[in-house]
């Protein structure tokens, strides 16, 4: 049996919700837990507010605690209020909302809980016409996703998409694993349960506005192309900041580092969109496949010798925006001879033709002088260098950076002659900033995510051989680390990184860009 | 000079017409050199024409508040033929923060013209357009029947004519907004079809869930029923007219050239005790009945398809959006809308049926 396919509805033609996707219920695993409450549900109840979540979309809370509807549905509320990019909450819309919002209790370990849960989703498809359809939110810490997949394949809560009928899609939230093996085993573990495409891995920078507009910028103009290749671009670099150090999550970074934790999911995402072929569609499979290419495109570490395309350190005590802050070592949950890496810079190279030499200067830091992300394009300098013996001095090339975060924007930087009666010239920028000139705050990343996962479309879904080539990659120099005597060199909290990695990069007669 | 610098601050400082561009440039120079953080704005040009000065601070003020979601060259023009023979210019700014201290701003340009000076306003505004961006005409109030080469000349650049149907007064200005969108490239917007968003997107909810989606074909009754005030006046029809004819286009429904609904009994209600607009909406399936009201309490449309909690209801935002945020709805959408192309003509069918009556 294979499921009947939908005619579109007539009447969303032309409206802003023109995809609005079936009910459905869906589960979050996770429900007392931060990112249920700073993210999810305000996610959820912003998409019910612009009037995209289908009527009758259920939601249920699983989790320990014990909660009354009512309790969960006060806390939740709560919870938007503060966080909700629609805050506060409006009580008309919140009404509504809340009727569908249920809370069951269980540990994620035990059948007991699920059976109840089933119960409830049973209840959902009579009351709100949901007819069967289920997304799993596993918002919680990865050690539990095997058992909760287990458990939930052995109740028979997941529908084979190959037999047809309404759908089950699970969600996970990195990190997805910590080096090739276990993320092959988290997989492994996955597809035990689920086939790959019920399964969506959120690197929630591909929710945000500004990434998905790299492929427009890209490849809806016709004038970048041309010469976004080796011929006109001399490096790339990019830059994930965070001014925050590891706040709550000191016992978790411990054992990731900023590597793990950024590098190897949002960073190459980025790497992989900037760099990527054009795509022969815009869906979900043409699109990471040329993005996978470009990841298995990576030129490997070599051997030996992997430490010195790298740098990488660890924050010490400084200051932030003016505020004194501690250093890495004496964050709570952290070892006072940790060797954790705070912050990383990466020399890499992709092997095809477009991009043979070009080097990508990746670095990630934590309590940095800034929370930034940004992309920049630096071209190579004009050929003659026309006007050198006139100023004597050397003209700047030209660099178009990517603010994705925060002010997001594009800006170009370019020579222009210095008005006056002799020929100077200095560079000058032209701005595009996303909140001049559309004004209205986007969505956040959570609410495009959730949407898309009902839509079932995994388009801005990491996928299961994205996950793995990347990890396959970074392994190496993991390891390398790992077994390399030296610890991470220190920097002191609120600059921008330890000294070699300036070094890394002036060697080769280039600067790191100021963000 | 201390003069242009009010511009900054909102006032509107009278220019010689014959150098506005050159006096805004001398303006944003003064900004740069003063040290104000000022960014400079314009995603769209926006000419509002208005023939009487009620309609002219009308226009100022909506678009002055607009500019703040979509940067603008606003440019307000107050045309009289009636008036004495004259022509005078203003410059202001529409500045907002944006955080940090950071100010964006765009220009408004006014003009006002009387007499035969009313002919020199087309050139005049199509030399203050800038180059490359949209241009949005917003025409209030009811449409000229005559004057057509004056319209003609003001269009002639315009990417979109905004119109407000609820202000018409007859079925010949939706005739006339048709036609401009057939015969030109410049597509028609309504901002009485904006209002009706809302219930559209709520109507669509009925028919979401797939055991719904067939039923659109057996509609036998659609009921509007509106809030009118002077049941004489053509304007407060409008929407009604607008929000039957999208639903029997998008049901596939066969009009004949007397606005005749083949099969399906199309009836309009005027509610004396309501606000204007579509006040609620029954539909007559072969198996179902849906009903589409709004609650002003809640600011809330609610549906109900057979009393049934199996279909909830669906809530929409229903608060009236005021001008300035129907028409940011319509700058924001950067193409022209060809579902109001495909309802217009079942609309003014309609309504000449209705008039016959
Ligand atoms: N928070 C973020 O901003 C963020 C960002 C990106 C990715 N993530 C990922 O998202 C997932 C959830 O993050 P989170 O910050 O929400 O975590 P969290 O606050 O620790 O909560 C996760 C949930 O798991 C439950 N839980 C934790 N340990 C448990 C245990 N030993 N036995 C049973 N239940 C347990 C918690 O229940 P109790 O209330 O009973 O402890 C809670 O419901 C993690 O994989 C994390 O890496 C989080």
């Amino acid at each position: 049996m294979s499921s009947v396919v939908l005619e579109p509805n007539p009447l969303r033609e032309g409206l802003e919700q023109e995809r609005v996707p079936d009910a459905s219920c869906l589960v979050i695993f996770g429900a007392s837990g931060d990112l249920t409450h700073r993210k999810l549900l305000p996610a959820l109840y912003s998409l019910a507010h612009d009037g995209l979540l289908p009527a009758g979309q259920a939601i249920v809370g699983f989790a320990r605690p014990e909660y009354t509807d009512e309790a969960f549905r006060a806390e939740i509320k709560a919870a938007c209020n503060e966080f909700a990019r629609t805050k506060p909450a409006d009580d008309a819309i919140w009404q509504n909302f809340e009727k569908r919002l249920f809370y069951v209790q269980g540990s994620f370990t035990e059948p007991e809980g699920y059976n109840r849960l089933k119960q409830k989703l049973a209840e959902c498809d009579t009351t709100f016409g949901t007819g069967g359809r289920r997304i799993y939110y596993l918002a919680v810490p990865p050690n539990f996703f095997p058992v909760i997949a287990e458990l939930l394949g052995a109740e028979g809560m997941v529908a084979d998409p190959e037999r047809g009928g309404p759908y089950t899609r699970v969600i996970i939230e990195k990190p997805f694993g910590r080096d090739l093996e276990s993320a092959r085993e988290l997989n492994r573990v996955a597809v035990t349960t689920f086939r790959e495409r019920q399964v969506f891995r959120i690197d929630h920078y591909l929710g945000k506005e500004t990434v998905q507009n790299l492929l427009v910028l890209r490849f809806a103009n016709g004038f970048f192309e041309p010469f976004w290749n080796r011929q006109y671009i001399d490096h790339v670099q990019l830059t994930v900041a965070e001014s925050i150090g590891v706040e709550k999550r000191g016992a978790y970074f411990e054992q990731a580092g900023i590597a793990r934790d950024i590098i190897q999911n949002h960073m190459l995402q980025l790497v992989s969109l900037v760099a990527m072929e054009p795509p022969v569609a815009f869906e979900a499979e043409a699109v990471r496949d040329e993005k996978v290419k470009v990841i298995r495109a990576l030129r490997d570490f070599p051997a030996g010798h992997e430490c010195e395309l790298s740098v990488r350190g660890q924050y010490t005590t400084g200051s932030v925006l003016g505020e004194a802050v501690p250093g890495y070592r004496e964050e709570p949950d952290v070892a006072a001879d940790s060797r954790t890496e705070t912050f990383a810079a990466v020399k890499v190279f992709i092997d095809n033709w477009r991009w043979a030499d070009v080097p990508f200067y990746l670095r990630a830091g934590k309590r940095l002088p800034k929370r930034v992300t940004d992309i920049s394009i630096h071209f190579r300098p004009a050929p003659y260098p026309l006007f050198k013996k006139i100023q004597g001095g050397r003209t700047q090339p030209n660099v178009l950076s990517i603010r994705i975060q925060p002010d997001e924007g594009i800006s170009l930087k370019f020579d222009s002659k210095v008005p006056g009666a002799t020929i100077r010239t200095a560079p000058v920028t032209m701005e595009f900033r996303y909140a001049t000139s559309f004004g209205a705050e986007p969505p956040e990343a959570y609410e495009r995510l959730l949407l898309e996962t009902m839509l079932g479309d995994s388009t801005l879904f990491a996928r299961r051989d994205e996950v793995e080539t990347a990890w396959a990659w970074l392994d190496p120099l993991l390891r390398a680390w790992q077994n390399s005597p030296e610890p991470p060199d220190p920097y002191p909290a609120g600059t921008w990184g330890p000294p070699a990695a300036d070094a890394m990069i002036e060697r080769e007669g280039r600067r790191w860009r100021r963000p | 000079m201390s003069d242009i610098r009010e511009a900054i601050t909102g006032r509107e400082v009278r220019v010689d017409y014959a150098s506005i561009e050159q006096t805004l440039a001398e303006l944003w120079r003064i900004e740069k050199t003063e040290g104000v953080a000022v960014t400079r704005a314009a995603l769209w040009n926006v000419v509002a024409h208005a023939s009487n000065a009620r309609d002219h601070d009308e226009a100022s003020d909506t678009l002055a508040r607009a500019a703040a979601a979509v940067p603008q060259r606003t440019i307000v023009i107050r045309a009289d033929p009636t008036a004495p023979a004259e022509m005078a210019a203003w410059i202001s700014a529409n500045c907002h923060l944006l955080g940090e201290g950071k100010q964006v701003c765009s220009e408004e340009i006014s003009i006002v013209a009387g007499g035969d000076h009313v002919q020199r306003v087309p050139p005049l505004v199509s030399a203050l357009l800038i180059p490359d961006m949209p241009v949005a005409f917003w025409w209030l109030g009811d449409l000229p029947h005559d004057h057509a080469s004056y319209v003609h000349d003001l269009l002639e650049s315009a990417d979109r004519l905004i119109v407000d149907s609820s202000q018409f007064d007859s079925p010949t200005d939706l005739e006339i907004v048709e036609g401009v969108g057939k015969r030109t490239d410049t597509a028609a917007a309504d901002l009485n079809w904006i209002r009706l968003d809302g219930w559209r997107a709520a109507t669509a909810s009925v028919f979401d869930p797939p055991q719904m989606r067939d039923r659109l074909g057996t509609l036998q009754q659609i009921r509007v029923l509106s809030g009118v005030s002077d049941a004489s006046y053509f304007g407060e029809s409008v929407q009604a007219l607008l929000f039957a004819s999208w639903l029997i286009a998008q049901a596939g429904l066969d009009i004949d050239g007397d606005g005749g609904v083949s099969g399906v009994e199309v009836l309009f209600e005027a509610r004396p005790s309501q606000p204007p607009g579509v006040a609620r909406v029954d539909l007559e399936l072969k198996e179902s009945s849906a009903a589409i009201e709004r609650d002003l309490e809640r600011g809330v449309l609610v549906t109900n398809v057979d009393g049934r909690i199996d279909a909830p209801e669906a809530v929409t935002r229903t608060s009236a959006r005021k001008t300035d945020q129907l028409i940011v709805r319509e700058l924001q959408r950067p193409h022209g809308d060809p579902m109001l192309t495909k309802v217009l003509p079942i609309a003014i069918r309609m309504a000449k049926r209705l008039s016959r009556k």
